[in-house]
């Protein structure tokens, strides 16, 4: 649906887009999370036709857009950052306008505003100014707008600020009702968000794509082998010295003394981080040896990563570099 | 807004129109100089292509909404037209009603000796000439700015120049650059016309500048993909 062959865009002080290249399937789901500045918005507005790269081609549905700009928009609905609105307009007048712009023949254009309408939730305020309503009415609104043409492709720049929870549970449900049929490309910095909703994910930083894949692959990758902490009182030499006769065992770490002070019986209690390797529990092994050897074991336990953690090792990296 | 700036320029019109009357009670005076000839009267319309104007596109880019408009499956030039074409019909519509000026003077004066329509028609044929021409301009500055106090100023200015060109001509030395500037001048033009005399060289100067500046805006919005 979309393919994106080493696209730049250079403003004149900086480059917010730098020789970037992917591709999205039809129906697909993908998030581009990043933090503020990364390049995300400058990104939707090259796929949404409103800037054109300086280097690079974009296709959507095997369109070139700098080409044939205008059969890409019909497929795409674009809901912008901030979802930007006339506040002087009423909304049933907005979707009548917007239906009109985007073609919508005139027979289809009631029928298709009231389906719209039903599907943001929009119909007990069709007759508000728009300007009276609240964030999330508004963003609804756009949201509406996006979807009014049946677009092929969704493109959503931070679909979600500005909801209240409920909203955004309800936002995200249509989105996932909508992935059957529609692509959906969003950019968002909320990492719960791109977890919840999507296939893909592209974690951007400085302009680039430094890291894509499903969330649990990439908090997998991330993960790479995996760690357990146990926290042992016994004399730590010895202690180090078993452990890393555990198979499965790569490394022994010893982290410190124990985390809290509730040691107070014991001065040998220590926290050790094991690496292990991807795929075994040695969990069981490290209780018996604590166990044979008569010390006290009070915590055993997996870290677990999330999506976050990639990130922020991902985007705290790059950045320092 | 849209009934604000009518009303306002219609309030000015009219007194614009009374005070000539009044001055020239009893006098001889061209029918068509009463209206177009005042100059009160033209620094209203220009006025008021500054306020129609400023925010065409300097709201649309300070809000978002551009970028909205600008990724529907329209073409930029499109886009443009449309926003010209609703400004100078509301210019139209705002200038038309100042007609019941003269509809009321002859059935107020029906002794006043014939009314002679075609200065009037060339009275009205020159407002709307410049008018359509000074949107054009007025639709590119507010293209080229975010902030519409900054569009109705730049406008305003780039209009006094032009309408007031044989002013500028006081200040300037050389008699060749006198009269080129009086040739453009609008003023001048506005006279021709308010007496009856239709040329067609400022016609075609006004709507080929019309045309200049309406390609010149279509360019303006276009830059936002080579930033």
């Amino acid at each position: 649906m979309i393919k994106v062959e080493h696209v730049t865009k250079r403003f004149a002080s900086a480059v917010a887009v730098a020789d970037i290249s992917f591709e999205v399937l039809r129906g697909e789901i993908v998030g581009f999370l990043g933090p503020n500045g990364a390049g995300k918005t400058t990104l939707m507005r090259l796929l949404a036709t409103y800037l054109a790269p300086t280097q690079g081609r974009v296709f959507i549905d095997g369109l070139d857009v700098f080409l044939h700009s205008l059969d890409a928009r019909r497929r795409i609905g674009y809901l912008p950052e901030n979802a930007p609105l006339y506040p002087e307009m009423r909304v049933d007048e907005y979707l009548s306008f917007r239906a009109k712009l985007k073609g919508i023949p005139r027979r289809k254009r009631r029928e298709r505003m009231e389906e719209v309408k039903v599907l943001c939730g929009l119909k007990d305020v069709e007759r508000c100014i728009i300007g009276q309503l609240s964030k999330g009415y508004g963003r609804r609104l756009a949201l509406a707008d996006s979807l009014i043409h049946s677009p092929e492709l969704l493109i959503l720049d931070e679909p979600m600020v500005g909801l209240d929870p409920n909203q955004i549970r309800a936002v995200r449900e249509l989105i996932g009702a909508l992935g059957r049929r529609v692509t959906v490309v969003l950019a968002t910095h909320s990492l719960a968000e791109a977890e919840a909703i999507c296939q893909r994910v592209f974690i951007m930083n400085h302009g680039r794509i430094v890291a894509s894949d499903s969330p649990e692959h990439l908090v997998g990758q991330l993960q790479g082998n995996v760690s357990v902490v146990a926290e042992i009182a016994g004399p730590p030499d010895e202690v180090v010295e078993r452990l890393r006769c555990v198979s499965g065992v790569l490394t022994v770490q010893l982290v410190g003394p124990a985390a809290s002070g509730l040691g107070r019986g014991s001065a040998l209690w220590r926290r050790y981080r094991l690496g292990c390797h991807p795929g075994t529990d040695i969990r069981p092994a490290v209780f018996g040896i604590a166990a044979t050897q008569g010390w006290p074991l009070r915590e055993l336990s997996l870290e677990v990563f999330e999506l976050e953690d990639v990130f922020i090792k991902l985007t705290a990296s790059v950045g320092r570099g | 807004m849209a009934y604000v700036i009518m009303v306002a320029f219609l309030v000015v019109a009219g007194l614009s129109f009374c005070r000539p009357l009044g001055q020239h009670l009893g006098e001889q005076i061209g029918i068509g100089e009463l209206l177009f000839g005042a100059p009160y009267f033209w620094v209203a319309v220009l006025a008021v292509i500054a306020l129609i104007t400023m925010p065409l596109f300097a709201e649309e880019r300070r809000t978002g909404t551009l970028e909205m408009l600008l990724t529907a499956p329209v073409t930029d030039l499109q886009v443009v037209l449309g926003k010209y074409a609703g400004a100078l019909v509301f210019f139209l519509l705002m200038t038309t009603p100042t007609a019941a000026y003269f509809i009321l003077l002859k059935a107020v004066a029906p002794g006043m000796a014939a009314l002679d329509w075609t200065p009037i028609f060339t009275g009205y044929l020159s407002l709307w000439l410049i008018g359509s021409c000074f949107i054009a301009i007025g639709m590119f500055v507010s293209a080229l700015t975010r902030s519409q106090v900054v569009a109705a100023v730049g406008c305003f200015v780039a209009v006094s120049i032009l309408f007031f060109m044989d002013t500028v001509r006081l200040v300037l030395p050389g008699a060749a650059v006198q009269a080129a500037l009086t040739y453009l001048s609008s003023t001048q033009h506005v006279q021709d016309f308010a007496q009856g005399v239709v040329d067609t060289r400022p016609i075609v100067f006004y709507l080929s500048l019309t045309v200049f500046f309406v390609f010149a805006t279509v360019k303006a919005i276009e830059a936002r993909q080579w930033k």
